[in-house]
């Protein structure tokens, strides 16, 4: 199955150079314990109140944790479109993969696949290291929980990612303006400070970003939330889910004839 | 039925990206040009760099969407019928990256072998199969980053057999080899034509490379097909001219401009200030390019008569060398 061979290809070469490996996890590791010190400063302690009056959660590295995790595997697809496309451009690979019966969304998907593979193994170690080092509690059954909410979120998060897919193609160098993208989710989704310090327009303005319903689902779940008390973020989800694949199906189409007529290579 | 067809092919390309209401200037880069290939030919598009030869190719791999014109490979439109085109043809673009050079040849087939749906039953053999062909068996678990510019090539053509593709499109199959990996790639061209029926299409700059492998040649400029026969048909539009040889020291290009017969340089020894120039002279006209030669300052070291080849074909027609 070429979708399979996609991602068994990437993943290899990812996983082919440890130092790589190591590398990146390490970086996780890093900005997590920056921005959890950083934010317990600011906060004067662990635990907050007014954290757990706004949120829920009161213990602020568990706070941070499912936060910056949600963010960077929010991310992934939109950086898997943004680079590995870049990255097949500068290879010089890109062309001799579209010359092939493969269909291009298959091929795109394949990537992004593959990529929040490698970021979720990353995060995995990053996550169990936070537990670890935080000593926070967690129960299999909130791991359960949160699964299908997980994969609702990826599939959100897949689709967000589409719309970058054909900018990339058409415009071949857009990393900057992903990563204004991919900062402004940090900002604005309420992974590191609570939401409702934000003013109102941007609050609304986060509702139309997949990760701010993914987080408030799977902190709902830490806390020990029902689904049906978590509803709300998961129907917001599941309309996001349609919205971003439609629009970016379409964009990306559009994007695709314009290519068409200028190349794909030549980067 | 023929292999590959075209008719009026003609490709612009713009200036900007053409967004929605944004005017853009558009570069013609292939003007309306026609041929057909029959089955089992080896078809070659000769012309120098920029003459539209790469833009071809794309378009009738389906890389590229052209501007107008028509073009059929296999009976399949280019425009309706893209994916039935690319299960049965396949591509050695130019360049050497066009293959993962963080895999190993093995893996690289592999891969190539799933994305072109070979089922999984076949694969293993098909892909022995083409490593032992290109003689890449024995270095099959290597990293195609230790590979060499020869080697990287053969892979390249193993990766374009992979689902055994009736028409092979080859863009500069030779561009930048060493002469014993060029010698390779040549004749297992040619083998692929004689002794496995397949069609070939390929684009070079290197006449001799067109001379020697193709049963027919496309000369190309600027968009435009000037010329289309058979290497000895094309020839004989240069026969009846002395094709003349002058070996000169301290010559002026700008002297050329002004010459009445269309003379090219064709090699330049920067070093020792000798230049070699090359044109259709009758006998008669002779003593006077040589005049003329002379009286713009240049010392005439060597007049040789020289063979035509289709480089002479190439200046008679354009007045330039395939190099300039």
């Amino acid at each position: 199955m070429p979708l399979i061979a996609i991602i068994e290809k990437e993943l290899r070469m990812f996983f082919r150079y440890p130092l790589r490996v190591f590398s990146a996890v390490l970086v996780g590791i890093v900005f997590l314990l920056q921005f959890v010190f950083f934010g317990q400063a600011v906060l004067g302690g662990r635990y907050s109140p007014l954290l757990a009056s706004s949120t829920g959660i009161g213990d602020y590295p568990t706070y941070a944790l499912v936060g910056y995790v949600l963010w960077w595997l929010s991310v992934s697809p939109m950086e898997a479109y943004v680079w590995g496309i870049r990255r097949e451009l500068q290879r010089g690979t890109f062309e001799t993969n579209i010359a092939a019966p493969i269909r291009i969304t298959e091929l795109l998907l394949g990537l992004a696949l593959s990529w929040l593979i490698m970021d979720s193994v990353l995060m995995m170690i990053v996550f169990a290291f936070g537990i670890l080092i935080f000593g926070i509690s967690l129960t299999f059954s909130i791991l359960l929980k949160s699964l299908p909410i997980l994969l609702l979120s990826f599939l959100a998060f897949l689709g967000f990612g589409f719309i970058f897919a054909g900018l990339v193609m058409m415009l071949k160098h857009i990393g900057p303006f992903a990563q204004i993208f991919e900062f402004a989710m940090l900002f604005f989704s309420g992974v590191f400070f609570p939401l409702n310090v934000m003013p109102k327009a941007i609050i609304e303005f986060s509702k139309i970003l997949p990760l701010t319903h993914s987080v408030t689902a799977i902190r709902g779940i830490f806390v020990g939330k029902t689904y049906a008390e978590i509803a709300p973020s998961i129907t917001w989800l599941l309309l996001l889910v349609l919205v971003y694949w439609l629009v970016g199906y379409i964009l990306f189409r559009w994007a695709e004839r314009i290519t068409r007529v200028m190349g794909y290579g030549g980067y | 039925m023929y292999a590959i067809e075209v008719s009026e092919l003609r490709k612009s390309y713009p200036k900007k990206i053409p967004l929605p209401f944004r005017k853009v200037e558009w570069i013609e880069a292939v003007k309306g040009i026609s041929f057909k290939v029959k089955k089992g030919e080896l078809f070659g598009l000769l012309g120098p760099n920029g003459a539209g030869k790469t833009t071809t190719i794309k378009i009738l791999t389906t890389l590229l969407e052209p501007s107008g014109g028509t073009a059929k490979i296999l009976g399949f439109d280019i425009r309706k019928d893209a994916r039935e085109i690319r299960k049965r043809i396949n591509l050695v673009a130019e360049g050497e990256r066009t293959l993962y050079w963080r895999l190993s040849a093995y893996e690289n087939l592999k891969y190539f072998a799933r994305i072109y749906y070979i089922p999984k039953s076949e694969e293993n053999e098909r892909i022995e199969g083409l490593l032992k062909l290109v003689g890449l068996w024995e270095r099959k678990d290597d990293l195609v980053m230790n590979y060499s510019r020869g080697m990287k090539q053969r892979l390249a053509i193993a990766k374009a057999l992979i689902n055994d593709p009736e028409v092979l499109f080859l863009d500069e199959p030779t561009l930048g080899l060493d002469v014993q990996s060029a010698i390779f790639v040549r004749e297992f061209i040619r083998k692929l034509v004689d002794e496995q029926k397949k069609t070939v299409l390929l684009t070079t700059h290197y006449m001799a490379e067109a001379e020697e492998l193709c049963d027919r040649i496309a000369i190309i400029d600027h968009g435009k097909i000037i010329a289309l026969d058979t290497p000895e048909g094309l020839k004989k539009l240069v026969k009846g001219e002395d094709v003349v040889e002058i070996r000169v020291r301290d010559f002026s290009v700008q002297k050329l401009k002004n010459f009445p017969w269309k003379l090219a340089i064709v090699r330049e020894d920067v070093e020792r200030g000798i230049t070699t120039l090359r044109g259709q002279i009758t006998e008669e006209d002779l003593p006077k390019v040589v005049e003329l030669l002379v009286k713009s300052g240049a010392r005439i070291l060597s007049v040789e008569q020289k063979e035509p080849t289709l480089e002479d074909v190439f200046i008679k027609l354009t007045g330039r060398t395939l190099r300039d």
